[in-house]
């Protein structure tokens, strides 16, 4: 039983971190624009295929002598560096293109173009690799990554898992002293507050909100790679379930919140991992036989029912302000 | 140092300032009085950059300023304090002083000039390190004017410092003025509603009506003058 708990628990952790590093892009883009960034899904996605051509290309193949080609962190390294860069410009054109055109309109409009942006993304996706032949993108993951490193409680932990853990905890770092700790992350949270009176102590609030795609972007790139290390077939649909997913882990936090987001993803994780395992509990109390019904793929289906339950009561998110203000 | 001539500004369509003609010199204290939707406001956003005029011309110590970024003007040395002090609730009030030096980069100058801030207005000290939403009216306007003295201006816009306040805090923030005008020779262009107030600080005053300057002169002429003590001074 503690090990069935501490299994989904482990579990739940380590897929809610990746929901939380995409999460963050949704909730930087919509603290500073109220704007849901629904073409992040895609952003991120677009990291997973960086990665797929990074490894496909610098990987040796299948097969291949053992020692032979570079050294698999080398390659993920590389990965992680061209999806940062790519994501990270990718997003700043869709800002530039999508909405800062529609900055005075009405916010359903740039939301409608966010939606556009998405469809648009997917299909280039689709036509990149497809003119390739390729639409089932099978990451080839190093080996390193998918060996287990250790058992906790019967559960696996595998190089994937520990490296996710390592840079979601770097990157949580970071983000938190750039945007609470530094001169630029006080501009771009006076630019998210009031940007005509940003301009007014002469903060340039265009390059703000390029530099917050800019991060959110990057961020989706990073959780892009690890998404494919952790589940390598990739098509050009990938992006979306997990996409929503982090936008409900954002929204289940606060959106808006950097602590939000994360917490949002993790509990999310957990969520799911609980429901999707629940057919498990039939082992261990054979009087609970229904609950065999309850298969893991309703394991969506309960974390939004979970959300909903949570947003009912709680609707500015977990750590969501009721954000009153003197005026 | 600043000089408007024949200023024409325009909101879309709407004409709001109908060729405004002023000029105020080094040292002084002006007061801007006029009603609600006189163009007080617009014209202290024309002069700070943040609206653009169709015709006239804008000179600030000596160069064209029409049409010149907010941010750049800024730097040349003039703050522009906004109506309604847009303090950013969100951020602590050290952090809005920090903002207000945005274009300033030494550390060291930034550091001295806060401690500045605090001396001036001690309460702010006391809530350093609180969120700015959470400060009263009148510690907001407080923020709002130090904020804006953290470039350390040659000329502060204030629009409608007033507006909102309680008596005690209206007088505080006049004295502040008046003193900032003493000790640092600091000119100030001031946009009242309380006129009377206003023209008790102001060596000479412009009365705005409709886009347009109705009168000019010393601002104790300007308060003793029949017409504006009925329609800015609340006597019949």
């Amino acid at each position: 039983m503690e090990n069935f708990v501490t299994g989904i628990l482990i579990n739940g952790l380590l897929i809610g971190t990746l929901y939380a590093i995409i999460a963050l892009g949704y909730t930087m883009v919509y603290g500073v624009l109220q704007l849901i960034n629904f073409a992040h899904s895609e952003v991120f996605l677009t990291g997973g295929v960086v990665a797929f051509e990074i490894f496909r290309v610098l990987s040796p193949a299948p097969g291949a002598e053992p020692g032979t080609g570079m050294n698999p962190y080398l390659v993920f390294a590389v990965a992680l560096v061209t999806a940062i860069v790519v994501c990270g410009a990718l997003n700043i054109v869709i800002e530039r293109l999508a909405y800062r055109p529609l900055r005075n309109a009405p916010k359903l409009v740039p939301l409608i173009s966010a939606i556009g942006v998405s469809l648009i993304l997917q299909d280039v996706i689709k036509l990149l690799e497809g003119f390739q032949g390729r639409f089932q993108l099978a990451v080839n993951v190093p080996g390193a990554f998918t060996r287990t490193v250790f058992t906790v409680a019967d559960t696996n932990v595998k190089g994937i898992d520990l490296t996710l853990l390592i840079v979601a905890a770097v990157m949580l770092f970071g983000l938190n002293r750039l945007v609470n700790h530094s001169r630029v992350g006080r501009a771009i949270r006076a630019v998210a507050q009031d940007r005509v009176t940003a301009g007014l102590m002469g903060i340039d609030s265009n390059r703000m909100i390029s530099l917050t795609f800019l991060i959110g972007g990057a961020l989706g790139g990073v959780g892009g790679v690890l998404f494919a290390l952790k589940f390598p077939n990739l098509d050009p649909y990938s992006g979306t379930i997990p996409g929503i997913k982090a936008f409900s882990a954002a929204v289940l936090g606060g959106i808006g919140s950097i602590p939000g987001a994360v917490l949002g993803g993790l509990v999310l994780g957990i969520i799911e991992n609980f429901l999707g395992s629940l057919s498990g509990l039939v082992f261990i109390f054979p009087k609970l036989a229904f609950l065999g019904a309850i298969k893991a793929e309703y394991k969506d289906v309960g974390a939004f029912i979970a959300l909903i339950v949570i947003l009912i009561f709680k609707p500015s998110g977990l750590l969501g302000r009721n954000a009153t203000e003197k005026v | 140092m600043l000089e408007l001539t024949d200023i024409h500004t325009y909101y879309g369509h709407i004409h709001a300032l109908k060729g405004v003609t002023l000029h105020v010199m080094q040292g002084e204290i002006i007061a801007l009085i006029g009603g609600n939707g006189a163009g007080k406001t617009t014209t202290l956003r024309t002069i700070s950059g943040m609206q653009k005029p169709r015709m006239g011309t804008l000179h600030y110590l000596g160069q064209d300023i029409a049409g010149v970024r907010p941010d750049t003007i800024m730097q040349r040395g003039m703050s522009h304090v906004p109506e309604g002090r847009r303090i950013f609730g969100q951020l602590t009030v050290r952090e809005n002083l920090e903002i207000g030096a945005y274009t300033v980069s030494d550390k060291a100058t930034i550091e001295s000039r806060i401690q500045e801030g605090f001396e001036f207005f001690p309460r702010l000290k006391e809530r350093e390190k609180q969120l700015g939403g959470t400060l009263s009216g009148g510690e907001q306007q407080m923020l709002a004017i130090a904020r804006a003295l953290m470039v350390a201006p040659k000329l502060l816009l204030l629009d409608e410092p007033s507006m909102g306040l309680s008596p005690l805090f209206v007088e505080t923030i006049f004295d502040i003025v008046q003193r900032l005008n003493r000790e640092r020779g600091t000119t100030i262009l001031l946009v009242e509603q309380n006129a009377s107030m206003a023209l008790g600080i102001a060596q000479r005053a412009y009365v705005l009506q409709t886009g347009e300057i109705r009168l000019q002169g010393p601002a104790s002429e300007i308060a003793s003058n029949e017409s504006v003590r009925k329609a800015y001074l609340g006597e019949d």
